[in-house]
């Protein structure tokens, strides 16, 4: 009776992985291949036919261990929340950002929105550009993996960021001056966040729809 | 069909397979390839060394969950059984290979082939 595991462990070699997971390993590969041993002798193979049949499961060890060894190992730096929401939602911000400053040293004037003196200034060329980076980020994410909630957040994420950042000012500024009325300051911070956050974050969402409604197997065969 | 096309298929309807049969009952590895290469008239075949990588991956996803116990036979196996987030999964899985088999079928009529 052939010993499939010492087979395993000599043919497979060392994983890089914990002694643990490659003693499991060899368990279970083994266990595998004498149970395909099994069912061929009860096919009415011979012993030494029914081995070599069984070891044709596997062809190439060193090719097995590197599969197994990729399989195995923790997420790298990169995982795929990193991929499809991360990287994506970075990289729309990091086009988004510049674009605004740009805008400001061209000279570009901010559009005024509101009643006179309850309005607030918005540069009416960057808002009308947003929704190319809400496609940038859902597109990105989209092509990473991105499950349809992941494409969405990465297509709103300069939005997201600009919103965290508000809540920051916001709660530093009770800290920092208390003079200020509450009522005041939630409603200075409500109309910021309608014309900073929600208004860029419609034409975010506007850019972003198209790769929200695309099904992942659209795309299955393009990635 | 370029490989890496054909293997991106392969690899996505492997883990179909192996989760649309998990969702059913708990197996071990020799017992989901014996399953699938039965269940699709031997159409889809596992060996050895397309199997466990990918149950591998798909534990380490979450999706799967291995656990050593006895077989009928006395032996230990490890028994894989789909997580709650595998079975979150496997439904929008089949729709999007619904979804890319109709396309497919718009295409190319395979469905009439």
């Amino acid at each position: 009776m052939r010993n499939w595991n010492a087979l395993v462990r000599e043919r497979l070699g060392e994983l890089g992985l914990k002694a643990v997971q490659q003693e499991e390993i060899i368990a279970e590969l083994a266990g595998h291949l004498e149970d395909v041993f099994k069912a061929l002798q009860a096919q009415g193979l011979f012993e030494s036919d029914a081995s070599a049949r069984a070891l044709e499961e596997v062809g190439d060890w060193g090719v097995l261990a590197r599969m197994l060894h990729r399989a195995k190992r923790e997420e790298g730096n990169m995982n795929q929340r990193t991929k499809s929401v991360w990287l994506p939602g970075v990289i729309s911000l990091v086009v988004a950002s510049p674009f605004l400053m740009i805008l400001e040293k061209v000279g570009v004037r901010p559009h005024i929105w509101g009643p006179s003196g309850f309005g607030l200034a918005i540069p009416l060329p960057w808002l009308i550009a947003q929704p190319a980076f809400g496609a940038l980020g859902a597109y990105l994410s989209l092509h990473a993996g991105g499950d349809r909630r992941a494409r969405l957040v990465a297509g709103l994420f300069p939005s997201l960021v600009l919103f965290g950042a508000f809540c920051l000012v916001l709660v530093m500024s009770v800290f920092v001056d208390w003079s200020v009325l509450a009522s005041i300051r939630f409603v200075g911070f409500a109309i910021y966040i309608c014309f900073w956050v929600v208004l860029p974050g419609l034409a975010l969402l506007l850019g972003a729809l198209p790769f929200l409604k695309q099904q992942k197997a659209a795309v299955l065969a393009g990635n | 069909m370029t490989n890496r096309i054909r293997s991106k298929i392969a690899r996505g309807s492997a883990e179909l397979a192996i989760l649309a049969l998990l969702a059913e009952e708990s197996l071990y590895g020799f017992e989901i390839a014996k399953q699938i290469e039965d269940k699709t008239g031997g159409a889809l075949r596992f060996n050895l060394a397309s199997l466990y990588p990918m149950l591998y991956e798909l534990e380490k996803r979450g999706w799967v969950k291995g656990r050593w116990e006895t077989n009928r036979a006395g032996r230990d196996r490890r028994y894989y059984s789909l997580t709650p987030k595998g079975k979150r999964k496997l439904a929008p899985l089949r729709r999007e290979w619904r979804f890319f088999f109709r396309a497919l079928d718009r295409l190319a009529g395979v469905s009439h082939a």
